[in-house]
């Protein structure tokens, strides 16, 4: 069956000729033709904008989404990582985005209750670019294309940082992956291919470059037949 | 660098906000006249001195007030409508 979604970035991983996946409906670039995975360990964006997501805001969110038994962050601009997979992060006060893990999460299950009006509760839905990036060098590419030192807040204190990423509207928050340091970055879709090919062009002179999930994340998805290098 | 202090987010480059206006009583659409309305709508004091602004972050969506010397071009404090103001 043919993709339902597609990346906002599809068509820049399709010039690395990927050998593609699929999850949730999405095409995903499981390993790109010209990939150096020993890099991982420097610097290596991914693409992960098939993990599905969904948000909320309002005065009543807090009280509905702890009536949904979703852990709710303490404090502002927070996150936790949810039991059924995946993570909730608030933004700010009273918005929040909760995103499905590889294995799945409450998304849909809440994205349905959503559907019904809840006095003080609006849904947001999101459809954004979401990328990975790991790596010791990481630091070094925010630095050069953020003015928030984000990258030294410490992992275990769960910090949420909306910022911006040349110039772009960006969600920050660090997860680390197989031990090796990793922040996953939302931004609005049509924004995507903009910071994709500025962060690319950047982590080259760091030493890193993008990468498909497989580095960072195992096989969440087996290869779709004939896409092996070549258009999907 | 321009810095200013979102309530929420904390002190990011003033990159980060748009500016919404001065904050301003509205007068009553129902009872006011023509001429106080008009006044409202197109009208702005351009005196200097102390004002308290709208200012947006706009990477959070958080609006907030600021207080500013407009004449120095130096923030005092910000807080967020509706709490008391930081010291």
């Amino acid at each position: 069956m043919a993709a339902l979604r597609t990346s906002p970035i599809f068509t820049a991983l399709e010039a690395h000729s990927p050998e593609w996946g699929e999850h949730a409906g999405m095409r995903v670039a499981l390993r790109l033709r010209d990939e150096n995975a020993a890099k991982a360990d420097t610097l290596a964006l991914t693409d992960v904008s098939s993990l599905v997501r969904t948000g909320l805001k309002g005065p009543g969110a807090v009280q509905w989404l702890e009536g949904q038994g979703v852990p709710v962050p303490q404090g502002f601009n927070r996150w936790l990582p949810l039991p059924e997979g995946g993570l909730v992060a608030r933004l700010a006060r009273t918005e929040f985005l909760i995103e499905d893990g590889w294995a799945g999460g409450p998304v849909v299950r809440l994205a349905a209750a959503l559907r019904t009006t809840v006095p003080g509760v609006y849904p947001v839905p999101r459809q954004d670019c979401a990328i990975d990036i790991c790596g010791a060098n990481a630091p070094d590419l925010f630095a050069e294309t953020c003015t928030v030192p984000f990258a030294l807040d410490p992992l275990e204190a769960r910090i949420v940082t909306l910022t911006t990423m040349v110039g772009v509207g960006v969600t920050v928050l660090r997860h680390d992956v197989q031990g090796r340091p990793c922040w996953r970055v939302w931004c609005d879709g049509t924004s995507g291919p903009y910071l994709w090919e500025t962060l690319t062009s950047i982590a080259a002179e760091h030493g890193g470059g993008p990468m498909g999930v497989r580095v960072l994340h195992g096989d969440i998805s087996q290869p779709v037949a004939g896409t092996q290098g070549g258009r999907p | 660098m321009k810095l200013l202090c979102c309530p929420v987010n904390g002190l990011r480059p003033v990159s980060e906000f748009a500016y919404g206006g001065e904050v301003r009583a509205m007068p009553d659409p129902a009872t006011c006249s023509d001429d106080q309305w008009a006044d409202h709508v197109f009208n702005r004091s351009g005196i200097p001195g102390v004002k308290i602004e709208w200012w947006y972050h706009l990477p959070s969506g958080v609006w907030f007030h600021a207080e500013r010397d407009v004449v120095a071009d130096r923030v005092l404090r910000t807080w967020m409508p509706g709490e008391e103001a930081a010291p």
